[in-house]
């Protein structure tokens, strides 16, 4: 066997602990005089909660945990379960089902599905009551595809000042999936909607242990039957090519392209047609935003009482940057490269600009087009030629003219937030 | 001539350690935390039979501490009926008026079965532990 010994000297010893030496005074006067061992901040944990001011972070501030057929998402509540989407999952349009967040009401969610037993239902004010399994719905209709964004109603809630009670989202309770399945109208002409007929309501496997007949006990929504958005619904069985996860809404899922995710029935299992409106708890209660321009007010007029409400509808236009994220500092100089997604609720997005002061906006160049409702990849190029803090903001432009506003929105529900982005990153000295 | 040479060295040894310093300090490297961080383990993939049962499991639980203090009994067996108290702990530190709009609303808008007495005493110890004025953590 070889035996490698170090033969040193004293002498080079004292010399190479000499060159340490140095090397430790220039470190820490490169430092500025900070100790050497001192952690950056990026390496400590957050906060365990924010408030009352708002949350300052991209996403909520939960720990990252494990669900079921999951990747590690951050956590807000186990029972039932909402757990939010990791920004970086944004760096592509389309988002990872295993990283797709999640959002029950109810604490009674499916665990496991019987395909043997399990059926859609059309019911209620129909012609003829019907009931497909999973292979009849597959099998009897024509798939179709559209790539739509679902995004929570309560989505970036923690930005709200003053602070609203209820999921405290960052960004992350949002996605877009290629869904595939079957339009609602095959299936509700398969049952025969009788005239008169009001609207349609939908429920999937969840319940809750509050008492019959309360909002605690069944989670129910309803759209009007005279809806045009009804022609772009489809009861989905594939997410992104994929059967969807449990907790996304296996074995299939009503998705409503450009509205917001509170329709979106997970576990879909009745679709039911209404002679008269709804008037459960979760249609005729949740879910309202005040019916003034971008849905904003004051807690001051919810309590003089002058705040009339209407159902939450389509969502309005957003814009993030994903990355750089700010988790790194940037040479300045370099020219780095500004990539993010935008969405809207009214129609496609035809502009993302990006500004790093505030006042002068340059277009960025849109990605692929996946559709109207879609996440829309944007990219820009960006160099901070001088070191120092840069403020880079982005906003987006849908077809029907809408802006995103820099001031911000105000509800009792914390829906409906749209302010431009704001993301901080710091050039460093390149030399 | 010996002591010349050693003489003319030196400057040359002082260059060395200096040229060695600074090739030290463009970089730091090595430095390790000194205790564990958090961890989260890798689930296992499962193991399916070719039935038409399609089962996810459990949902695990992530409860957080309650704040100590009078009414945390009443909180962990009545609003944990329908709901688990990350439910509270995830919440901004909100104002006494906000807490009570909030058991409110659980009695009234989702019939939890809350006796008044009760309900008053989870609003206080909500009021006394996750307002703005004294919430910890």
């Amino acid at each position: 066997m070889e035996r490698i010994t170090h033969n040193v000297s004293r002498r080079s010893a004292l010399k190479f602990l000499g060159a340490a030496g140095g090397g430790l005074a220039l470190a820490s006067w490169a430092q500025g005089g900070r100790a050497l061992a001192e952690a950056p901040d990026g390496g400590k944990p957050l906060e365990s909660f924010t408030g009352p001011g708002a949350n300052p972070h991209w996403n909520s501030v939960g720990p990252y945990v494990m669900e079921p057929q999951k990747t590690p998402l951050i956590l807000l509540t186990d029972r039932p379960v909402q757990v939010e989407t990791p920004r970086h999952y944004f760096r592509t349009v389309f988002t990872p089902n295993e990283a797709f967040y999640v959002r029950w009401h109810l604490g009674e969610i499916p665990n496991s599905v019987d395909l043997a037993k399990w059926k859609l239902r059309v019911e209620g004010n129909v012609n003829k009551r019907v009931a497909f399994s999973l292979s009849d719905v597959m099998q009897k209709f024509k798939p179709v595809s559209v790539a739509a964004v679902n995004q929570c109603s309560g989505n970036s809630r923690s930005r709200l000042q003053p602070r609203v009670p209820g999921g405290q989202w960052g960004n992350g309770a949002m996605g877009n999936a290629m869904w595939t399945g079957v339009r609602l109208r095959e299936l509700l002409d398969a049952a025969g909607v009788k005239s008169g007929s009001a609207q349609v309501q939908f429920e999937g496997l969840d319940a809750g242990a509050g008492p019959k007949g309360m909002g605690s006990n069944r989670f129910l929504k309803s759209l009007d039957l005279t809806n045009a958005s009804l022609d772009d619904m489809i009861v989905a069985y594939l997410m992104n090519g994929e059967p969807l996860p449990v907790l996304n809404g296996f074995p299939v899922r009503l998705v409503v392209p450009g509205y917001f995710a509170t329709y979106w029935t997970k576990s879909l299992s009745w679709i039911r047609v209404l002679e008269t409106p709804d008037d459960n708890f979760w249609t005729k209660t949740a879910y309202r935003i005040p019916d003034t321009s971008r849905g904003t007010t004051t807690p001051e007029d919810v309590k003089a009482g002058k705040v009339k409400t209407i159902p939450i509808g389509r969502m309005p236009v957003r814009s993030f940057l994903i990355s750089p994220d700010g988790s790194s500092k940037i040479p300045a100089g370099l020219g780095v490269t500004l990539r993010g997604i935008a969405f809207s609720g009214y129609g496609k997005v035809v502009k993302v600009e990006v500004s790093d002061d505030g006042n002068s906006w340059k277009a960025a160049e849109l990605g692929e087009d996946h559709g109207a409702y879609s996440f829309l990849g944007w990219q820009a190029a960006w160099t901070p030629k001088t070191p120092g803090r840069y403020s880079i903001a982005v906003r987006a432009t849908d077809e029907k003219g809408n802006v995103q506003p820099d001031e911000p929105v105000w509800n009792p529900g914390g829906y409906l937030w749209n302010k431009i982005e704001k993301q901080e990153l710091v050039a460093g000295r390149a030399n | 001539m010996k002591k010349r040479w050693k003489t003319a060295l030196a400057p040359v040894g002082v260059a060395i350690a200096l040229a060695g310093g600074l090739v030290f300090a463009q970089m730091r490297s090595g430095s390790y935390g000194s205790t564990n961080a958090t961890s989260i383990e890798q689930a296992a993939a499962p193991r399916f039979a070719p039935d038409a049962k399609y089962d996810a499991g459990p949902y695990p639980s992530f409860t957080r501490e309650l704040a100590e203090g009078d009414g945390r009994q009443e909180v962990e067996s009545f609003c944990a009926i329908c709901h688990s108290t990350r439910y509270i702990t995830m919440q901004p530190p909100l104002p006494g008026a906000t807490w009570e709009a909030e058991v409110s609303k659980m009695v009234k808008s989702y019939g939890a079965p809350i006796p008044e007495a009760t309900a008053k005493k989870i609003t206080s110890y909500l009021e006394g532990h996750y307002a703005p004025e004294n919430r910890k953590e």
